[in-house]
């Protein structure tokens, strides 16, 4: 099952942060950055569905 | 012949043309889809199927004609990734239609629909989720929804469908790079757009179906325009010209009359449009409105838009009607009859094309093109007429 999340996302994400973040239950080094990295990714994954849609 | 030298002059060129100003002669920038593979050598099977030839199909036409701008690969379809991740709507040369025919879009009937009638709140509430767990699952053969068992085919149209476009996307870059070094030709377009009442009718609802909505339900239309409203700008921007040279393509479907009333688009088509264009133009990007079919009832709605933010290219719309109406502000592009560049004779397109650039282009700001994407049926020889006319009198 797809997680359902609390809130629709914006543009450019599939899985928020908020969401990710739950999966670890501690973060020892830059969160900023593994927010970040995340983020970038996930906007691949949201490209791939929209794209989907507009282009193919 | 020195290609940086020519790109840089075609360049400035057709930049200056898109900025509704005078450059030195009249741009070129003919929108040639299955028309590269016929000159070529290649079928349409090939060019669909491997991007690779449709990409060499293309920079082989830029090399053999005085064009100063094309889109990489106009035959954009390429069915290796349609393939790989099921999608069903496509009719492929070689497979559902004859090798020497352009792939096919095949709307589903209003039963069939992609999204029905009454899931219009779950795609308000939340777009991406929708297309992601409803959307792509009717739309693949492969792909399973939430809920479904999930299976081999599944993982794999995901992960083959994913590899497959940035392997696609990313050979964009360098297929540009090619065009400049071997031929002095510059990329047209970057990016991609579709108002969000085209996309409902395309590729959610079907055109039936959308009409019926719009008479049924107009209001909760609206709210889902709306509501695609910020993912279809993030969609233009983030894949636009990065330098912001190049407007991005907006694609426009049957969101005009007689396809719709002119209240429906004045109501929904436009005012769910408009914000779309005009952020794009904050961003520092043009659009470029390819106005497929005939959007006269329209134009005074486009001349709203701050000058320069559009392009325009006119398809069976009447470009003098056209250049009264939106000249003053913007670029047009386009006019010369498919049909004609076809079917006609080298001397009816030199005819036509004199008839648009004394008629369109005497103060710059036009950019010669046909009237729609050029597939297999276009003569090359008329082709050849239409470019050598245009560079022998289109000299400003």
């Amino acid at each position: 099952m797809i997680e359902k999340e609390t809130k629709a996302p914006k543009p450019g994400e599939c899985i928020t942060w908020d969401v990710k973040r739950k999966d670890f239950p501690k973060i020892t080094g830059d969160e900023e950055q593994i927010k970040q990295v995340w983020q970038d990714v996930d906007a691949l994954g949201y490209m791939y569905v929209w794209q989907c849609l507009l282009s193919f | 012949m020195d290609m940086e030298k020519l790109y840089q002059q075609r360049f400035k060129r057709y930049t200056t043309a898109m900025r509704n100003e005078k450059p030195d002669m009249v741009p070129i920038r003919p929108f040639v889809a299955e028309f590269t593979a016929k000159y070529a050598g290649f079928t349409c099977q090939q060019v669909t199927q491997d991007y690779n030839k449709a990409f060499e199909a293309a920079r082989i036409c830029a090399r053999d004609f005085d064009w100063d701008a094309v889109v990489g690969n106009m035959v954009y379809i390429w069915s290796g990734l349609t393939q790989a991740n099921g999608t069903k709507y496509y009719g492929i040369p070689g497979v559902e239609v004859p090798v020497e025919t352009g792939f096919q879009y095949r709307e589903p009937s209003e039963d069939d629909a992609f999204m029905k009638s009454d899931e219009y709140d779950q795609l308000i509430a939340d777009p991406t989720g929708f297309l992601a767990n409803v959307w792509l699952p009717r739309t693949s053969m492969d792909v399973a929804a939430p809920g479904e068992p999930t299976s081999f085919r599944n993982n794999m149209a995901f992960l083959k469908g994913g590899m497959a476009m940035l392997n696609y996307f990313n050979a964009f870059g360098p297929q540009g790079a090619k065009l400049r070094s071997e031929s002095g030709t510059v990329s047209a377009i970057g990016g991609i757009l579709k108002a969000p009442l085209d996309i409902i009718g395309d590729k959610l609802r079907g055109y039936i179906g959308l009409s019926m909505d719009l008479m049924e339900k107009p209001e909760k239309v609206k709210e889902a325009c709306e509501a695609l409203i910020p993912h279809l700008t993030y969609n233009a921007i983030s894949s636009a010209d990065p330098d912001k040279n190049v407007p991005i393509g907006f694609w426009m479907h049957r969101g005009c009359t007689p396809f719709v009333t002119k209240d429906q688009f004045n109501n929904i088509y436009w005012p769910t449009l408009k914000p779309i264009i005009e952020a794009i133009w904050e961003s520092g990007h043009q659009t470029l409105f390819y106005a497929e079919g005939n959007w006269d009832d329209h134009l005074e709605s486009f001349a709203e838009l701050p000058a320069g933010s559009i392009v325009y290219h006119v398809d069976q719309g009447d470009i003098f009607k056209t250049h009264k109406v939106l000249g003053s502000k913007f670029c047009i592009s386009g006019g010369i009859s498919n049909y004609l560049l076809s079917y006609g004779t080298p001397d009816e397109v030199r005819s036509r094309c004199k008839e648009v650039i004394d008629g369109v282009a005497k103060d710059g700001g036009y950019i010669m093109d046909a009237s729609a994407i050029m597939q297999n049926d276009t003569s090359i020889e008329n082709l050849k007429a239409m470019t050598e006319f245009t560079r022998e009198y289109g000299v400003y």
